[in-house]
């Protein structure tokens, strides 16, 4: 721990920045500024030039106008969007989907990277790791296509399972009860991406210096101790890191496991707010109401990447920014 | 310092220009003849084509000879209304195009061509395949330009039922040839068959399985409503045939009725729990390992299952179809006349390098020598002439049947979709039908197990069940489904709301206790107006009042 610290140190004292004019150390750094200009190019045009679009969202944009034929309205689809109690909904499942996502999806890699880090035979280690991280690559149709299957109630294995252990006297209907959904969603979520959520935590535990575990060892620490105070210390930084930039994507869970494993009788639950602007944006040929609610999410993103950010700018030393 | 700015400054202007010059270059196809000396179109067709021969089979060959034009077409995967949302915004179109439900949008843009002119001065073919529907072709009362040429084939008449409730030939065949007229015969059916046989294969029997998965609701658990209380179909409204008053179907106070019937299905256990869950794949596979005797489903939507059964050799688990419905004063009107259907089809853009080239392109199709070709092939080769009798000897019969690529090799039907055609049992000059369809064909392919029940049953056809297409009056407004409105209207928007709530409560109201189905109903038609559906039939209502003023004056 101590140890550590005093690194964390030497660390501040290297950075404390020197008085020098900006234009100096362009000019002294211009290869690196040359260098550095395509990539700025390109998210100046694949990710600013598109902001643009933006405005859409103020018309009643209509596809063969051009910018001056457009019918301009001001905030109206917003007032819209904030007036319907399905995008209420959208929004509380979103958040509800996404909050058990990160609780639950998160700290689970975390505690596998650290459990499969203590394992001593590396043959196992290797297969475990491969194994767990290979679903990352199936699509979220067929996962979805499993997932239904295993918790059918016509010789499901999990119903099959529960009744043959005398928990249940008959099939329950997992899929058809809106309150199981968002359960259904973050398990199946955690068994696609845990695995590849580890390789990250795996690699920085990796980085971990081994005179800290030997001189742990020294001082008496068992296994225990040693995560407490070593591991888990040592990809703290990774972990904050990680956590402000999941937190900035929680209003943008995607739709597609939504759309696969949801069904009607489920829907109140189902739906989010990335498949409420395709269908009830894009879907009809509203781009400007789909637009409303895209400008929404992102506004939402940007507010909590920066309150998360500031927060944990104030009570640690790690921040993204 | 500056130079080195500067320096920087072309490098940005540099990748601008490539940016810019990457968006805009066009391609070169801007020539009016290819280098074979015949006119290229390009054409954009919003459904797949599976079977395209690159014009280069022996009829089209023979078409491209005849009209000195060829097609060089983009077949889109998602249904077209992204690429058309695109064609739209860019301006840039391609010469023919089938846009299916985008045509809406591309009138608004100015993007079609109005045809009527070039119909009258160069395309007597056309003329005469559409007849006296002429007057359906125009699009609206407010504008009476025809953008669109109806790709549907042209007085088709039906050989066989699409609607209705199926029953597995077993479950006939065991209780003696029971009719089926009404939903509790049907029920009885099921029921008996059942409890005799609760389990096949080692996995439990289901009586009725039903489909819900998204769009599929309306066709296997909302459509059958309608069909089992004597209505055809307008989609999701009842058209009052005397007022043309409309009303969502499920006001209906019958269908009401018929929902409660499920309900109770429900009750009884005769019900497929996994119904509301279960996705089209997984549906299609519990119906081809033959253990649902019953489902209320299109025959479109469960061919595939019926195909796999058939292959399977398990042909006493395949299903027909019967016509029944709520009570027996009801009539099943499966083949009730909506007349011609123009709705979607080809179109020639405003783009388009040489209208009348296209037009007589799409007439030589339309015509009987390009019908033949289409349907028949080329004489000598496709099929001979006997007696003044087109025929198509067995050997080339089979190849039809059994060849996956047949189309693609020969040619035959490959232009079919792009113009219109003429109707299965539609007679040519010469008293032959245009298509090779015939009522023989289609018994022809019935299996022994399904001749066996017809027999049985007193009938030659599965049609012969059904009341016949004379027994209804022909309906004045078409189906009140494909009138084309904008999708970003008020309409649409309400429409989706709609249907919404109906995906979410219809499944509640049939799974609830048989006690709650009043309450759950009556609320359910409440909060449909509340979404706003009375609008809704309002405007429908106009729509129906307008479409039959233009199709009928």
């Amino acid at each position: 721990m101590k140890a550590v610290t005093s690194n964390e140190r030497t660390m501040t004292i290297i950075q404390k920045p020197k008085k020098k004019s900006f234009w100096k150390t362009f000019v002294q750094q211009k290869y690196l500024y040359l260098m550095s200009v395509p990539f700025v190019l390109l998210v100046i045009v694949f990710n600013y030039f598109p902001l643009w679009g933006w405005s859409m969202a103020f018309q009643n944009y209509k596809p063969a106008l051009s910018l001056f034929q457009q019918e301009w309205v001001g905030f109206e689809h917003f007032i819209e969007l904030f007036s319907d109690e399905r995008f209420y909904r959208a929004l509380r499942n979103t958040l509800g989907m996404s909050l058990l996502g990160l609780t639950v999806g998160f700290v689970m890699p975390i505690i596998f990277a650290v459990l499969l880090n203590e394992v001593r035979l590396s043959v196992f280690k290797r297969t475990v790791q491969t194994i767990t991280y290979l679903p990352h690559f199936v699509s979220w149709v067929v996962v979805a296509g499993i997932v239904t299957k295993m918790l059918s109630t016509d010789g499901g294995v999990i119903n099959e399972m529960l009744i043959s252990l005398g928990i249940l006297d008959k099939p329950a209907q997992f899929m058809a009860e809106g309150t199981y959904f968002w359960s259904i969603v973050v398990a199946s979520d955690i068994w696609k991406e845990m695995g590849w959520n580890a390789i990250i935590f795996l690699a920085a535990i990796s980085g971990i210096d081994s005179q800290l575990y030997e001189a742990a060892k020294v001082d008496g620490a068992g296994r225990l101790r040693q995560i407490w105070h070593v591991t888990l210390p040592g990809i703290r930084p990774t972990i904050l890191v990680l956590l402000i930039l999941n937190i900035g994507h929680l209003t943008s869970i995607g739709f597609e496991k939504q759309m696969l494993l949801g069904n009607n009788l489920v829907v109140d639950y189902a739906e989010v707010l990335d498949l409420y602007a395709l269908n009830y944006g894009i879907g009809l040929g509203r781009f400007s109401y789909g637009t409303a609610i895209g400008i929404f999410n992102s506004v939402i993103s940007i507010i909590l990447l920066f309150v998360a950010n500031g927060i944990f700018k104030k009570y640690s030393n790690s921040s993204v920014m | 310092m500056k130079k080195r700015m500067s320096k920087i400054t072309l490098l940005l202007a540099a990748c601008f220009v490539l940016i810019v010059s990457g968006c805009t270059s066009k391609s070169n196809s801007e020539g009016e003849k290819n280098k074979e000396g015949l006119t290229e179109f390009t054409l954009f067709s919003a459904d797949p084509h599976s079977q395209w021969d690159d014009m280069g089979s022996p009829v089209s060959k023979v078409v491209k000879e005849k009209t000195g034009v060829t097609l060089k077409p983009e077949f889109d995967v998602n249904g077209g209304d992204q690429k058309i949302a695109l064609m739209v915004a860019s301006g840039e179109y391609p010469d023919l195009i089938t846009p299916k439900g985008g045509a809406g949008t591309l009138v608004e843009a100015g993007a079609l061509i109005d045809l009527t002119d070039l119909i009258e001065e160069h395309a007597p073919n056309l003329k005469k395949i559409y007849g006296d529907y002429m007057n359906r072709l125009k699009w609206s009362s407010k504008d009476e330009s025809i953008y669109i040429l109806p790709t549907t084939p042209v007085d088709t008449q039906y050989f066989s039922p699409g609607h209705g409730v199926g029953l597995q030939h077993s479950v006939v065949k065991e209780l003696g040839f029971p009719e089926i007229k009404t939903l509790k015969d049907y029920e009885n059916a099921i029921k008996q068959y059942k409890e005799k046989y609760p389990e096949v294969n080692g996995q439990p029997t289901i009586g009725l399985s039903l489909l819900a998965d998204d769009w599929r609701i309306m066709i296997s658990t909302t459509n059958p409503a309608f069909w089992t209380t004597g209505v055809s179909d307008d989609g999701e409204f009842y058209v009052d045939p005397k007022t043309y008053e409309a009303i969502f179907h499920y006001k209906r106070p019958e269908e009401k009725e018929y929902f409660r019937w499920l309900n109770h299905m429900n009750a009884e256990g005769l019900l497929d729990p996994e119904s509301f869950v279960q996705k089209y794949d997984q549906y299609l596979a519990k119906l081809s390992s033959g253990r649902v005797l019953g489902i209320i489903d299109d025959d479109w939507q469960f061919a595939e299952a019926q195909r796999s059964l058939r292959e399977q050799g398990l042909h006493d688990k395949m299903y027909g179809l019967y016509p029944a419905t709520l009570n027996e004063d009801m009539k099943h009107a499966n083949f009730q006349d909506a007349g011609y259907l123009a709705g979607w089809g080809i179109g020639i853009t405003v783009d388009c390098k040489d209208p009348v080239a296209a037009i007589k392109f799409l007439d030589y199709l339309a015509s009987e020598e390009g019908q033949m070709l289409q349907n028949w092939g080329i004489e000598g080769e496709h099929y001979t002439i006997e007696d003044g009798k087109r025929v198509i000897s067995d050997e080339e019969m089979d190849k039809r049947n059994n060849n996956a690529n047949y189309v693609k090799e020969t040619g035959i039907g490959v232009l079919k979709g792009f113009a219109p055609s003429y109707g299965d049992g539609v007679l040519d000059s010469n008293g032959q039908t245009y298509t090779i369809a015939s009522p023989e064909q289609v018994k022809d392919s019935y299996t022994d197990v399904e001749k066996e029940v017809l027999s049985n049953l007193g009938v030659e056809m599965w049609r012969d069940l059904y009341p016949q297409k004379d027994e209804f009056p022909v309906k004045p407004w078409g189906v009140a489904f494909n009138i084309q409105v904008p999708s970003d209207s008020d309409l649409a928007l309400i429409e989706q709301k709609v249907l919404d709530i109906v995906k979410k409560r219809i499944p509640e109201a049939i799974l609830a206790k048989p006690a709650d189905f009043d309450k759950i109903y009556d609320s359910f038609l409440k909060e449909i107006d509340k979404a706003g559906a009375k609008e809704a039939e309002a405007m429908r209502t106009e729509l129906i009042k307008e479409r039959v003023e233009l199709w009928n004056n």
